[in-house]
């Protein structure tokens, strides 16, 4: 027993001390896809980077979505950073502050043909700072208008499609369409919110496109304007859906549109992957407007090399390889790119075998014509004081004013703080 | 050190003896009683196996069935297609045996020393010893993240071994196997002397073989803990491959958060029934190395 | 490697023992022998750990930035005075504790004396109410959270069949507590009810036939007799209660994650997500050095009560 005892332990010892230690020319890359499609894609781009870098292994690491942000920091505030990973928008701000991120720039300009000036100005804007480049955005993915067109047909209405067609297509036109068709018989609700999150740590992924599209924002500056009239307004419609319509799904509940339990919703298009066993037909549409017209959001993720990796150099050609034309064309089926020149191409409009090239130039309008979710320095601290506040909007005789006052006054603290 | 003995109570109820059919009653009561008040420690294992057989749009439903309309035995393979979910049930299985095989020297060790060893500074190092059986994780974590990290010692799974060895299960064990090497007579091991054993001989060739009992109770006691799981892991390991049962459990999302129920009822059935049986067969052991720290020193 | 540093062990304790053949003295090099393996480890991951903390805590540090700076008592200044979170984790905490510990043992108790008596299934009753204590804890908490959900949660399900509208349990902050409470209780009440039941079969029957034939009713005999004679373990069972409530880490991360509207944010969970969240590490290591001070307090307090009474 003592014999098997020693064995187990050293084994457990060694495979330890080894985990941590990167070899030389081991990339270690860390990702928030656990998909087989995405990540094979990826193995492409390490085997294709070998060509011109035999010794070079490149391992991606996956670290579920939902702690990715906090894992990577904890690897990095323990000392032991990977080489470079993925980076979604929220986070580019605190993280460039910290002095976490590698300028690439110099590694960019170096690189022959990478026409730089081809990424959009407006997508690299939360990832440039002076002359300095922090990240490559590879995707830049707008929120769009999922909806389920067989029970559309079924009430005889028009899609969300037609209705932009004739300017009809807003918050108000979706809240009836969302009443019409909720069934509670069926068990199934008008209207999902993002990933049918929208109630807790995602709250903003609620509140921001609604707000926007009234004209209203978060902070202007250092000042919360969440308490404006106009943003009470417009969030007064979504709240409404819950609680006077009964048609949107309510808090500790789950529709869910991609099993036809819900008819409208609105994320992004890498969640139409999850249409593909649907029993309903089903299309995508531009976020409905708002009192001020159109405001559409886009989440973005870029590729980062952190400034301690020990294979910093290494990392950053890697960085180069992945998002030069031919690569972010390649990353197009699964991520609408932030380069002009992929994104006006015929082979982006037919990139996503599950989108018609019509429903690709709706994507693309989108991104041409968005804004990215808020961000700044304090952004974790402002979510967390926030987070208790927020929950108070859930209530049928909840006063939104109030709730939003409250939350402003947290969250202008944290917009001054330095 | 007293064993819990499941004797049955030889005193009569008087006032059951009195009418057959009053007896009778206050038997149906009594059982309805119990059965009622098992519900909510029955009900959610019953539920976890009925949504383990759901489709993912069945679980969602409403009204929900006890009873799945049809049984999707195929949730508990896509278990394995979405996350490395194998790999994570041997990882929880490998660190539990090396946690429970390391408490179970160290603190047969440590807890012989307490009983049978009078040595300068005994007792104070003793009560020291005995102040971190009490403290919860939380306190030490923040300074043992840094300590791991300095080690290189971020996501692998030494500190989920280490941490549990050296806290505040190894001291329950250290304090078990010290009262139970308390209660061994002190003859015994003087005959070995006399025989020439060294202490570490006495230890090792009379003493320890005795604490079958003890030892069974303390590896129990670490296997569970060290299988539960959960603080730790969740701050030493990023890596899927890496995840224990626990963190994989809550990992059973879509990859945008969104809980996947009948996924994640599959994992966590394959999680609890193997333990629920080894504890249903082997119950009264189990049931005592709990009852055994409740044992007051 | 380490069967070496293992046969040195030994091979120095043999050394050490043979030359003093007195069993009970002069042993003091080979009883720090014995301990040393346990005894290094706690050195290394409890006391230096706590000792750090105390540091820690004076310096403002964070995670990222990775520098850290002398503050002073300023986190602690921050914590009781400007912090109206922190207030809010001391209620939430007391609350979930005060709620808690006696419903757990009156219901360990209960039990216990329900299976102390001679039935047919007792062994199968004892079987179920100790079954959620071998379950994983996460694993309780996520079929729970399930359970619990407005509409389609089983327990919404059952209340339906006797006519009552269940609440959204995890999402109104009262009902969060609530759940999270009773979920905690009947996980763990079976451990107390064994602890109480090795303590009421080890109680002479004698004792309690005297009484009956005294003519007492059922409640005196409790009264009188069993309950005095059960208070030492009532004493263990509370502390240990008492102290496990404090530690509540599992429940509240994966059923509520310290909402809704922080209603069950408590002390240990708001550690951690300062500390691993937030990643301010001054900051949290305060708040662990109040943890610390507390399960201190509590503990020696209790323990210094029972040497009162005994």
């Amino acid at each position: 027993m003592i014999m098997r005892f020693i064995k187990l332990t050293t084994a457990a010892l060694a495979l330890g001390m080894t985990a941590g230690v990167s070899q030389a020319d081991d990339l270690r890359f860390t990702v928030w896809t656990g998909s087989e499609a995405h990540l094979s894609m990826l193995n492409e781009f390490a085997d294709g980077f070998k060509a011109t870098h035999p010794n070079t292994n490149i391992t991606f690491e996956t670290i579920p979505f939902a702690d990715y942000v906090q894992k990577i920091s904890l690897q990095i505030g323990g000392g032991n950073p990977p080489d470079m990973g993925w980076m979604l928008e929220g986070t580019a701000p605190t993280f460039i502050q910290s002095n976490i991120l590698a300028d690439v720039s110099d590694t960019l300009q170096a690189t022959a043909n990478y026409n730089f000036e081809d990424l959009s100005p407006s997508a690299m804007g939360l990832w440039q700072k002076d002359d300095a480049v922090y990240g490559v955005p590879f995707s830049t993915s707008p929120f769009v208008i999922f909806y389920n067109q067989s029970l559309l047909d079924a009430a005889g209405l028009d899609n969300p499609n037609e209705l932009h067609a004739k300017g009809e297509w807003t918050w108000g036109a979706l809240r009836d369409m969302a009443d019409t068709l909720a069934d509670a018989e069926q068990g199934i609700y008008g209207f999902e919110t993002m990933d049918g999150q929208g109630y807790d740590g995602r709250v903003w992924e609620v509140l921001v496109p609604l707000v926007r599209s009234y004209g209203g924002d978060v902070w202007q500056g250092d000042t919360c304007t969440l308490n404006s009239a106009t943003a009470v307004e417009a969030v007064q419609v979504y709240h409404d859906m819950i609680f006077k319509d009964q048609s949107a799904v309510p808090p500790g509940e789950m529709g869910d549109f991609f099993n036809g339990k819900a008819a409208l919703t609105y994320t992004q298009i890498s969640r139409a992957s999850k249409l593909d066993e649907a029993d309903f037909d089903w299309g995508i549409a531009p976020m409905p407007s708002g009192k001020a017209g159109s405001a559409p959001i886009i989440g973005q993720a870029a590729v980062v090399v952190f400034k301690d990796s020990p294979n910093r150099a290494l990392a950053e050609e890697f960085l180069a390889y992945m998002t030069n034309e031919a690569g972010v064309a390649r990353m197009a089926e699964f991520f609408p790119p932030a380069r002009a020149s992929v994104l006006g191409s015929d082979a982006f409009l037919n990139s996503n075998s599950r989108l018609t090239p019509s429903a690709m130039r709706i994507v693309a309008n989108e991104i041409n014509n968005g804004s990215v979710m808020p961000s700044h320095v304090n952004m974790p601290v402002i979510k967390s004081a926030t987070r208790g506040t927020f929950d108070k909007l859930w209530k049928a005789d909840a006063d939104i004013e109030a709730v939003f006052t409250e939350a402003c006054s947290r969250i202008n603290k944290q917009l001054t703080r330095k | 050190m007293s064993t819990l003995v499941f004797s049955k109570s030889n005193r009569k109820d008087a006032a059951m003896t009195d009418v057959p059919w009053k007896r009778y009653l206050n038997r149906v009561l009594w059982y309805a009683t119990l059965l009622g008040v098992s519900v909510p420690f029955v009900f959610p294992f019953i539920w976890m196996v009925s949504g383990s057989l759901k489709s993912q749009s069945e679980i969602t439903a409403f009204p929900p069935t006890i009873i799945p309309e049809t049984f999707r035995w195929e949730n508990y393979v896509e278990i394995f297609q979405y996350q490395p979910f194998a790999q994570q049930y041997f990882n929880s299985l490998y660190i539990a045996v090396v946690v429970t095989i390391s408490i179970m020297f160290v603190a047969s060790l440590a807890g012989y020393a307490f009983a049978k060893i009078k040595f300068k500074g005994a007792n104070l190092v003793f009560l020291l010893l005995l102040s971190g059986l009490m403290m919860p994780e939380e306190v030490t974590i923040i300074p043992n993240f840094f300590a791991m990290s300095t080690l290189n010692l971020m996501n692998s799974h030494v500190p989920l071994i280490l941490l549990p060895v050296f806290g505040s299960q190894g001291i329950i064990a250290t304090f078990l196997m010290r009262q139970f090497f308390m209660s061994i007579p002190n003859e015994v091991e003087e005959a070995g002397i006399m025989d020439g054993l060294s202490r570490f001989g006495v230890f090792w060739r009379i003493a320890l073989p005795l604490s079958g009992p003890a030892l069974a109770a303390v590896a129990i006691l670490s296997f569970l803990h060290s299988w539960n799981l959960l603080l730790e892991p969740l701050v030493f390991v990023s890596d899927l491959d890496k995840f224990t049962v626990p963190l994989a459990l809550n990992n059973f999302s879509d990859a945008y958060g969104l809980p996947l129920w009948h996924l994640q009822m599959a994992a966590t059935s394959l999680a609890v029934i193997p333990v629920l049986l080894i504890y249903v067969i082997a119950q009264r052991h189990i049931v005592q190395s709990f009852a055994m720290t409740g044992v007051k020193g | 490697m380490l069967s070496v540093v293992l046969k040195t062990f030994g091979d120095l304790m043999s050394a050490l023992v043979s030359q003093k053949k007195n069993l009970f003295s002069g042993e003091t090099l080979s009883g720090w022998l014995f301990i040393s393996p346990m005894m290094f480890g706690f050195l290394c991951f409890f006391i230096i750990p706590v000792i750090a903390i105390f540091g820690y805590s004076v310096t403002e540090w964070n995670i990222l930035s990775q520098d850290s700076t002398f503050v002073g008592l300023q986190n602690y200044q921050e914590i009781f005075t400007e912090n109206e979170e922190f207030w809010l984790v001391v209620r939430n905490s007391l609350v979930f504790a005060g709620g808690l510990v006696p419903l757990n043992i009156a219901l360990a108790l209960v039990l216990a004396l329900a299976l102390n008596q001679k039935f047919t299934g007792v062994v199968f009753f004892r079987t179920v109410y100790f079954a959620p204590v071998i379950t994983a804890g996460a694993a309780w908490a996520i079929v729970w959270s399930f359970l619990l959900q407005k509409e389609s949660g089983g327990v919404n399900q059952l209340l339906a069949l006797i006519g009552i509208d269940g609440p959204n349990w995890l999402r109104e902050p009262n009902w969060a507590m609530f759940a999270v409470i009773m979920t905690r209780v009947i996980k763990n009440v079976g451990l107390n009810m064994i602890l109480y039941l090795a303590a009421l079969q080890s109680i002479s029957p004698d004792y309690v036939e005297a009484s009956s034939l005294d003519g007492a009713t059922p409640w005196q005999r409790f009264r009188h007799i069993i309950w005095p004679l059960l208070a030492p373990t009532t004493l263990v069972i509370s502390i240990v209660t008492v102290v496990g409530s404090l530690k509540v880490f599992d429940h509240i991360y994966l059923m509520t994650g310290g909402g809704p509207e922080s209603g069950t944010l408590v002390l240990a969970y708001y550690i951690y997500e300062r500390a691993f969240e937030f990643f301010e590490i001054g900051y949290a290591s305060a708040l662990a050095v109040i943890l610390f001070v507390l399960t201190l307090v509590l503990t020696v307090g209790q323990w210094l009560l029972k040497q009162k009474e005994q």
